[in-house]
């Protein structure tokens, strides 16, 4: 069974970016792509191969959702779960994100020790269900 | 401040987490600064936004609760209350720039 081990994180913010480097590489001892835009990921993520992409939604240039359908036009990325990040967290809103097609929607601010753990349960509950 | 976050992590780890509730504390003056130059809303309410989602997770929650609660009162165009929340925010980010708050 295929491992979870390559966590991409797409974020505008440095501080967010510092983080989650933190949170999901010292922590959780993932291997991690940090990207500071939609662009920088579609760039990385056909070498990066990540198994769980974690999504900013409001970014200059390309949004989250925008961002979203261009990867999943990659090859190889169609079955990736998804995760949006967001500080934003109406239920309209999230019900809004998840009809884009990601897997799911997490709240920021995070708890950096508890987000390992986390993006490991989004892992499960999202790998395989697209189609690759 | 942050001790409850960072419980059950190594030595090392907490130490590497003290570094970076430094970094975030050193840049808060230019936070600060976007917030009061915001030449409208909508730069100002992306700037509280990003304070928001940030603050809590250097282990500085009640500043992310001033700078979520002033979100919404730039978003409503509240003055009085925008003002209000402002210097709750600014109380915050003083208080985090103590010596202590990293400690």
């Amino acid at each position: 069974m295929r491992e979870l081990r390559r966590v991409m994180c797409v974020e505008d913010d440095p501080d967010i970016r510092m983080i989650l480097e933190f949170s999901l590489g010292v922590v959780g001892h993932y291997e991690v792509c940090l990207c500071p835009s939609g662009q920088a990921a579609l760039a990385q993520a056909p070498t990066f191969k990540p198994d769980i992409v974690l999504l900013d939604v409001m970014m200059p240039d390309l949004t989250g959702p925008q961002t979203l359908a261009a990867l999943r036009a990659q090859p190889g990325m169609t079955g990736v779960p998804v995760v949006f990040m967001t500080a934003k967290a109406m239920p309209d809103e999230v019900e809004e994100l998840l009809q884009y097609g990601a897997t799911g929607v997490m709240v920021k601010p995070f708890d950096p020790v508890k987000l390992p753990h986390d993006i490991r349960i989004y892992w499960e509950h999202g790998r395989g269900s697209g189609i690759d | 401040m942050a001790a409850a976050l960072t419980d059950g992590l190594s030595a090392t780890a907490r130490s590497q987490f003290v570094v970076l509730q430094q970094r975030f504390v050193a840049g808060l003056d230019a936070r600060w600064a976007e917030i009061e130059s915001a030449p409208d809303a909508r730069v100002l309410q992306g700037a509280l936004h990003r304070l928001a989602g940030s603050a809590a997770s250097f282990g500085f929650e009640r500043m992310g609760q001033c700078a979520r609660s002033a979100e919404l009162q730039a978003t409503s165009g509240s003055g009085p209350a925008l003002v209000l929340a402002l210097a709750s925010l600014h109380t915050e980010i003083e208080l985090a720039r103590s010596p202590a708050s990293t400690e």
